[in-house]
């Protein structure tokens, strides 16, 4: 018998939970709203409205968003037959966390409202106990590794950057792993998808501030199916990197996203693209009927929708005109 | 009422129909079961809709039932006046049987998987019960001819 069937009613809840997720029609009447209030008053109609009593200002979006992504997560974990699914996505909530804490202790750089409550799998007194003792047993391997590999490093130099570029490259190391261990083909390509994108957004950053190859090195994340390295020196111009990638699946990302750095000297169109590009992969999962992958489809759904949101009430909070809102919009799931 | 080897195997051929096509119907209507629980569990209005869906793979159990009580009567096990049979025409009964038993098993779990796709499909669009219900039931039609040729088996065995 196929285990996929133990799916059955994770699927059927997620089913009935996608048709509450907010579609093209609202999302454009928020970006269309005269002032941010507006903008969130035509959340009113949807999963959100339970917050919006709660919210001072709108100013405090912010917190309705980690509330819904809290909500989910804790929700999502109690349906899935393989806790270890959810776990991979909530994993980098304990980098971020991780990122933090270090900071904040090594640099003195106290942002605790940027951390992750809940949602991840380590506790935070556990991590905010393992940096300041320097005791990493606790933690798991890829991230013990680099925890120690850094606060090794910071005993000579304090330097944030390689902060996130360690734990950056552990958490996606470990993320690996968890999908070999989970079997599925479409978190697989997913995963690729995703670190080859952020792979070029990092070669071209790079590339803009001058930086020596082997930093570039440092920074490219090993676990895609590009190898920039071999693809692209750092020399040539930007033009060569579109050529090459001209008949992969990037290529329209590649092609658009280059030219609009080129003119405006922005990643905002890439991202864009990139965003769009995996909401398209992911979209797929809404034709398959059991297995984890509807669940992975709602996870990224939601991660997008508050995205956008997001977005939206950045930009109006801020009186960005609409076209200009528009321009950042990513695409929607349902 | 004495037993022989033709005998056995006529009942067995009864057992058959009967267990594999019940637990085919088991597996298929529990597959429905728990998608939708899941999706009445965000939805509670779903319950009637997604009822319908699910007794649909419950037909094989049934037609198992039919197959399995037919044998009994022709063998005259019901009843108490038993045929004599041969061997052979014992094991023919239970050929008879295979059919049903085989397919039922399989269908209903097919058909389980097709009413939950469509126990998804009106999660989502719940004005399209119709067209859910039709692809579920396309697979009743594989049920029916097994049916039908285990009826036309046991039916032609003369004893």
């Amino acid at each position: 018998m196929p285990s996929n069937d133990q799916y059955a009613y994770a699927v059927g809840r997620v089913r009935a939970m996608e048709t509450r997720l907010l579609d093209r029609s609202k999302i454009d009447r928020m970006v269309e709203a005269k002032s941010a209030e507006e903008a969130l008053k035509v959340l009113g109609e949807s999963e959100y409205a339970e917050y919006l009593a709660e919210l001072g200002s709108v100013h405090e979006f912010e917190k309705m968003l980690d509330y819904e992504l809290r909500r989910v997560y804790l929700e999502l974990r109690k349906i899935s037959p393989e806790p270890e699914l959810i776990s991979l996505f909530t994993r980098k909530f304990d980098y971020h966390n991780l990122k933090v804490i270090f900071k904040a202790h090594k640099l003195g750089e106290k942002r605790d409202e940027l951390l992750v409550q809940e949602v991840g799998n380590i506790p935070l007194t556990e991590l905010a106990r393992a940096v300041s003792d320097e005791d990493f047993r606790n933690l798991p391997p890829q991230m013990r590794q680099a925890a120690e590999k850094l606060s090794e490093h910071f005993r000579m130099e304090a330097d944030p950057q390689l902060v996130d570029l360690l734990l950056d490259r552990a958490m996606y190391a470990e993320i690996t792993e968890m999908i070999v261990e989970l079997d599925s083909s479409f978190l697989k390509d997913y995963f690729i998808y995703l670190v080859d994108l952020l792979n070029i957004k990092t070669y071209l950053r790079v590339k803009r501030i001058n930086r020596p190859k082997e930093f570039l090195e440092q920074a490219l994340l090993p676990f895609g199916e590009v190898n920039m390295m071999k693809l692209v020196q750092l020399a040539e111009p930007l033009e060569v990197l579109v050529d090459r990638l001209m008949f992969s699946r990037y290529a329209t990302v590649i092609e658009e996203g280059v030219q609009a750095y080129q003119k405006t000297d922005t990643l905002t169109r890439y991202e864009k693209l990139a965003d769009d590009f995996l909401i398209k992969y992911a979209k797929q999962a809404k034709y398959l009927v059991f297995g984890p992958e509807p669940i992975i489809g709602y996870i990224l759904a939601k991660e997008n929708e508050l995205k956008l949101i997001r977005i939206i009430m950045v930009g109006k909070i801020n009186k960005l005109p609409t076209e200009e809102i528009k321009e950042r919009l990513r695409d929607v799931y349902v | 009422m004495e037993f022989t080897i033709g005998l056995a195997a006529a009942i067995m051929g009864a057992a058959l129909a009967v267990g594999l096509a019940c637990a085919g119907s088991a597996i298929g209507i529990g597959i429905v079961g728990q998608t939708a629980a899941g999706v009445v569990s965000e939805d509670p209005d779903k319950f009637g809709p997604t009822l319908l869906l699910q007794s649909l793979p419950g037909t094989q159990g049934i037609y198992g039932l039919l197959i399995g009580f037919l044998i009994l009567q022709r063998t005259g096990v019901l009843g108490g006046n038993i045929v004599e049979m041969t061997v052979h025409q014992g094991f023919a009964v239970l050929f008879a049987a295979l059919p049903i038993a085989i397919v039922g098993l399989f269908s209903a779990i097919a058909q389980g998987k097709a009413a939950a796709a469509g126990v998804l499909l009106i999660a989502k669009r719940p004005e399209e019960l119709g067209k859910g219900i039709i692809y579920a039931v396309m697979v009743e039609t594989y049920a029916v001819l097994a049916l039908l040729m285990s009826i036309m088996i046991l039916f032609n065995i003369q004893f």
